[in-house]
């Protein structure tokens, strides 16, 4: 059985007389320890599916369980133990007031978890900063530095699954490789599961075995990695997005 | 080739509390009717050079340069009076993301119109904008002329932002960054616009951006930048022969669709480039 299931998943956003069906009935499932890519352009609802699986977005219908299990509404503090997720934009994601150690700090004195010095300090060893950087602001910090502090504070609590949204698309591609390779080498040494929601093909195509693509809140396609390298699809989008990701090309007059 | 441009020993320098900071530090290139590319990370100086060259420099900052030439005018010290003749009727900019370089308040159609009537065309100036929003592929230019910022999608907003930067036909076109807030599909529309803009019109342009893979399929030279400096030139067709470690490191750090190399090279960065 599957280690997340997801059903028919509908959201639809309402406000002043107009609805916005943002997922028609998406259904995924991921197995444990896999690590399972989202792609489509923007508003595809790729993001939306992470936010509605971690409760920061209503479910209008349709089933989430982890394990066989239904997650309870409102989320209980046991689902955030095992689930956690790591957000775009490092410039907006950590309190620009609090302090690295703060940060850290804050879920584990929510869930009761003792050390907390202990586990703060080496949950930023675990991403490579080290205890130098706990007392720290994070405009002090750069984008690298920030996401890492970010995958520190999912991981404080030793979840079993990260949700990723578009974890390194506001870095720099040199960064980008270093955060990367973290987030593999975590997740061989933890066992972790990773859902990732990315628009960037190459992306999920390294980090991901298996991959859905999402185009106006559907999923039109699952593939695996070899099939993607291979380039055995069958849907005319997933083929745009494939040779859009190669680079420019100068096509004839296309037509509209 | 003609010259359209030619900047020698670029300089630009920002105050600091420790006295002041060169973010450019000597930058010299030309351009012809070509496409040029400036790729680099955040903080090489790379958005910088481009403003300048239109004397956007922000003004706590300080430009300085040996030669500012563009097509046999200084720029150097160019009068404000100068500078309004040249800036939108023959060299203009793109900027990154339409969300925050378009007028909120404005529908797109007085923004357009502004641009055709501050250029002279007074009578023809609705015509004109229709006639541009349909070159740049919008396919209901009424319905976009109406409509404000916000009632945009990304890639309409930026074609909005192409069209209003063109239809001036200007010369020189300096994209920051044009594509970077836009979807891989619609950002290969783009990038069409305005490949057949230069060859077309025989436009310059220069492309800043960070995406060395895009802008080697793009442009038909690129230089890289590091740290205010250009450390390499290339022919964007031999970027496999780059030289400098800090280009090829940029080239290994991609991940690919195809390769599988696990962990990813990282780039490892030497004080010596800074040199």
């Amino acid at each position: 059985m599957a280690l997340i299931d997801i059903e028919n998943l509908e959201v639809t956003f309402s406000g002043g007389g107009r609805h916005v069906r943002a997922l028609t009935g998406v259904s995924l499932a991921v197995e444990e320890e896999d690590s399972f890519g989202i792609v489509g352009e923007s508003g595809s609802g790729k993001s939306t599916v992470l936010r509605a699986l971690c409760g920061l977005t209503p479910v209008t219908a349709g089933r989430i369980s982890i394990d066989g299990k239904p997650v309870p509404s409102p989320r209980d503090q046991a689902f955030y133990r095992r689930v956690q997720m790591v957000f775009q934009d490092p410039y907006a994601s950590l309190h620009p007031r609090h302090t690295i150690d703060r940060v850290l700090s804050e879920p584990l004195v929510i869930h009761g978890l003792d050390h907390v010095e202990k586990r703060v300090e080496q949950a930023l060893e675990d991403v490579g900063l080290g205890a130098g950087f706990r007392f720290r602001y994070p405009h002090q910090l750069s984008g690298g530095q920030r996401q890492r502090v970010a995958i520190a504070r999912a991981l404080i609590l030793e979840p079993k699954i990260i949700l990723l949204d578009e974890p390194t698309s506001a870095l720099d591609a040199s960064i980008q490789a270093e955060v990367l390779n973290l987030l593999d080498r975590l997740r061989a040494q933890r066992g972790l599961t990773y859902i990732l929601v990315s628009h960037d093909l190459a992306v999920v195509s390294h980090m991901c075995d298996r991959l859905v693509v999402m185009q106006s809140g559907e999923v039109v396609e699952e593939l695996t990695r070899e099939a993607l390298q291979a380039h055995e699809t069958t849907q005319t989008y997933t083929r745009n997005l494939l040779t859009a990701s190669a680079g420019f090309t100068r096509s004839p007059a296309r037509p509209r | 080739m003609s010259q359209l441009l030619t900047v020698e020993n670029l300089r630009i320098a920002f105050p600091s509390r420790k006295g002041p900071v060169e973010v450019v530090r000597g930058v010299s290139f030309s351009l012809g009717r070509e496409r040029l590319g400036i790729v680099g990370e955040s903080g090489s100086g790379k958005s910088q050079t481009g403003r300048a060259i239109l004397g956007l420099t922000p003004v706590s900052g300080t430009a300085t340069a040996e030669r500012l030439e563009f097509d046999g005018i200084n720029l150097r010290n160019a009068s404000p009076r100068q500078w309004r003749k040249l800036r939108g009727a023959r060299m203009s900019m793109v900027m990154q993301d339409p969300k925050f370089s378009l007028n909120p308040v404005m529908t797109v159609g007085r923004q357009l119109m502004e641009a055709v009537k501050l250029h002279g065309g007074k009578t023809e100036a609705r015509d004109k904008s229709l006639a541009m929003l349909e070159a740049v592929q919008i396919r209901d230019p009424e319905r976009v002329m109406a409509a404000y910022p916000h009632e945009l999608s990304g890639g309409m907003g930026q074609r909005a932002m192409i069209a209003m930067m063109l239809i001036t036909e200007p010369d020189l076109l300096i994209a920051d960054e044009p594509t970077s807030a836009l979807d891989v599909t619609v950002q290969i529309e783009v990038l069409r616009i305005l490949d057949r803009l230069v060859t077309e019109r025989g436009m310059g342009l220069v492309f800043i951006s960070h995406d060395l893979r895009l802008v080697a399929t793009f442009c038909d030279r690129v230089l890289v930048m590091y740290a205010g400096r250009v450390v390499e030139e290339l022919d964007a067709r031999h970027m496999d022969q780059a030289s400098h470690p800090y280009t090829r490191g940029l080239l290994n750090c991609l991940p690919t669709i195809s390769g599988d190399t696990r962990p990813l090279p990282v780039l490892a960065r030497d004080d010596a480039w800074l040199e």
